[in-house]
């Protein structure tokens, strides 16, 4: 592997990133913006090859990690590719041959990474990217905030954050459940809104990381055995490929809350794959989300303590029976459902048809709002409106969805008397 | 100095309260870096009554008071920009202001913050800089309205994150698509007084300039006017004051230094003592 030559009198370059040249030999309490904090986390993870294309909001993610490397503080390849295509498919080879990998994107990144996507799930690579939620472009090129990542997953694993403290553990964390699931698994900020926020964090010690994120890579070149990955095959074949990833994805969700108490033990910072706020309230009703909203309610909560809130950590795969589990033990009726995505094609869109398709069964009423495109705020006034709406509804009737925050005309928001 | 931006800091003790990654709505203190935004951004906005205006500003605070239209609002000056000349040789004011907003919002002392520079800037830049904040903290301008600002108090304006005003979803022609009519022209950045961004007057001196138009090429906002004069070629003519906004590029690659500068602003005045303490 070749590494960039240190060019003589650039010192540092990124200066958050100063925390992580030393070892940490402690739990450190620090602040820094979302960006910053994942390439520190993905540092201490101490991958073989970094690979990506930068793209806003995600950029200094990989600015920091290209300093780690240009200072000789981290022993990997940091290779620059002319494209996102280009980045996923040399990560995804990458890490074909047994290398520990980051890569990132967001937005029309993603969307043009997909043709490359499939295959990191279809060989089984134990990959990791951080994606920094933006909004794609239609009608509009927005640079901000939404769930482009819900569109699409081809089967990789996805875990969302909230703050900065949860997507810097998300960075240690998506190591360990790809390394174990043997699956590609990427992880989600919203973007700007963490990945450019500083915030209060508390970093991990270095020697705790390395114990977290043994390498043990599973892929291996070898010679003496070749093969050909990926080779065309005929009818008569590519269903029992596809039956062997289904299979293979089921005991993943496990691997996950295994993955979450190890982490817990070794840091205090304890996570699950759903995670629920004033689930025992008494209107039986609570929101569910995902992301920095997930914050935003909370401290709405301390005023409105008549409903609940759940958390969506793990988004893919979706753990349906925990949250059938979920809304059956605390006796639910009704769930809001918050979502930064639309679908136009008078479906629910993926974040809320996940919900919908696993408490079909249990026939809990539910509706969904579209709130935050594009970068919008989401904020007190959309979970008073949403958990008024809420209360008049009586059946599943009519339409499931509705734009919260959005102007119909000039003077008025649709849906809001003013 | 740039486009007018906002950024925000959330403290509580309250760990819930701070979870939140909404933007402020309703700030309980406003720092204000450049004055001319004063007239420009609605930067009183969802500040509750007895809440504090700390303005980068020569100005006095009833001057202020007037320009904002309210006077339920305590109100701090600092002449930050002569202050980070003086100190720092250069006009950035961020961490100047600060010393300003904690001579008036007692959240954490002086010996605080400087210790917080310590840890973000070494040497003589950190030196230099707690040394321009020690100067902000003695030197700011205070006027009471007699009432201080209370922290419970939440005064966001419902839907202000919408924008209402702008067009909405039914008024779209087309979604995504804008029309370049003669309207939306006029509207464009040609329209944006960024000449009233920066502290330097740039001045010109026809008889020492020898045309040779190099501050024409490098003007980043086309600010340089040149004339087409009788001989049929072009002549320097004069800097576009309502664009020019002082980065002096045009003054530094002057061969002949026909380009130099003013500070805009005169001394700073604080609001005279029989008027302060409010009413
Ligand atoms: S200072 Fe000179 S170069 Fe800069 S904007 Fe003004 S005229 Fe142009
Ligand atoms: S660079 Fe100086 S001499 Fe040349 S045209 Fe501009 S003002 Fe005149």
């Amino acid at each position: 592997m070749r590494h960039p030559k240190k060019v003589e009198g650039i010192e540092m370059s990124v200066e958050p990133m100063k925390l992580f040249f030393k070892e940490i030999k402690e739990p450190t309490e620090t602040a820094m913006i979302g960006n910053y904090a994942v390439a520190g986390g993905v540092t201490q993870t101490d991958p073989d090859v970094i690979c990506a294309f930068p793209i806003t909001p995600q950029t200094q993610s990989v600015e920091g990690l290209s300093d780690v490397v240009h200072q000789g503080r981290l022993k990997a390849a940091f290779v620059n590719v002319e494209s996102e295509l280009a980045a996923i498919s040399y990560s995804t080879a990458a890490a074909a041959v047994g290398a520990r990998v980051f890569t990132a994107t967001a937005s029309q990144g993603y969307l043009l990474m997909a043709e490359a996507l499939p295959m990191a799930v279809g060989w089984r690579v134990p990959l990791t990217m951080m994606i920094s939620a933006r909004a794609f472009n239609a009608p509009n090129l927005s640079i901000w905030n939404s769930w482009e990542f819900v569109l699409t997953d081809f089967g990789w694993n996805c875990i969302v954050s909230e703050n900065v403290q949860e997507t810097y553990d998300a960075a240690i964390l998506s190591v360990m459940i790809s390394d174990k699931s043997l699956f590609p698994t990427m992880f989600v900020h919203d973007g700007f809104i963490i990945s450019h926020s500083v915030q209060k964090l508390t970093l991990i010690p270095d020697k705790t990381v390395r114990e977290l994120t043994p390498k043990k890579p599973r892929h291996t070149i070898n010679t003496k055995k070749p093969g050909t990955w990926g080779g065309i095959v005929t009818p008569s074949f590519f269903m029992e490929g596809r039956k062997n990833l289904d299979e293979a994805k089921q005991p993943v969700l496990g691997i996950m809350r295994e993955t979450f108490k190890e982490f817990g033990k070794a840091t205090g910072r304890q996570y699950d794959l759903i995670e629920t706020y004033n689930l025992d309230n008494s209107s039986k009703t609570a929101f569910i989300t995902m992301g920095s909203m997930c914050g935003n309610i909370i401290s709405w909560m301390t005023k409105n303590k008549d409903v609940g809130l759940i958390k969506v950590r793990a988004y893919r795969p979706f753990p349906y029976e925990e949250l059938q589990k979920i809304v059956q033990e605390h006796d639910l009726e009704k769930l809001i459902i918050l979502e930064k995505s639309d679908s136009l094609n008078n479906l629910l869109p993926p974040f809320s048809t996940s919900i919908a398709t696993a408490l079909y069964p249990l026939g809990t009423l539910l509706r969904s709002f579209i709130v935050g495109l594009g970068g919008r705020d989401v904020t007190q006034d959309e979970f008073d409106i949403a958990k008024k709406k809420m209360e008049a509804v009586k059946d599943m009737k009519g339409p499931l969805y509705m734009y919260l925050g959005v102007r119909e005309t000039k003077n008025k928001i649709l849906g809001v008397d003013m | 100095m740039g486009s007018p931006t906002e950024s925000y800091v959330r403290l509580s003790l309250n760990e819930d309260l701070v979870r939140s990654n909404e933007q402020v709505y309703a700030p309980h203190f406003v720092s204000v870096l450049d004055p001319s935004l004063l007239g420009e951004v609605d930067v009183t906005a969802g500040i509750p009554e007895g809440g504090w205006l700390i303005v980068n500003t020569v100005m006095n605070q009833l001057d202020i008071q007037d320009i904002v239209k309210r006077k339920d609002l305590n109100i701090a000056t600092i002449d930050a920009t002569r202050i980070a000349l003086d100190i720092l040789g250069r006009n950035i004011t961020n961490t100047i202001i600060l010393g300003a907003l904690v001579r008036v919002s007692h959240l954490f002392t002086i010996e605080e913050l400087s210790d917080a520079i310590m840890m973000r800037f070494k040497g003589e830049i950190a030196g230099k800089n707690i040394k321009a904040i020690q100067q902000a903290y003695e030197e700011t301008c205070i006027y009471e309205i007699g009432k201080d600002v209370d922290f419970f108090v939440h005064t966001k304006v419902p839907w202000q994150q919408v924008d209402l005003g702008l067009p909405g979803y039914k008024e779209l022609d087309k979604a995504g698509v804008w029309y370049c009519d003669e309207n939306i022209i006029q509207v464009g950045s040609d329209q944006v007084n960024t000449g009233s961004w920066g502290e330097w007057e740039i001045l010109w001196d026809k008889d020492t300039c020898t045309d040779c138009a190099q501050c024409w090429y490098i003007c980043p906002d086309f600010a340089i006017i040149r004339e087409k004069g009788d001989d049929g070629l072009w002549h320097m003519a004069g800097i576009d004051i309502y664009h020019c906004k002082s980065c002096q590029n045009c003054l530094n690659i002057c061969p002949v230094n026909a380009i130099t500068k003013r500070m805009k602003q005169g001394p700073a005045s604080c609001a005279a003592p029989e008027e302060s303490g409010g009413n």
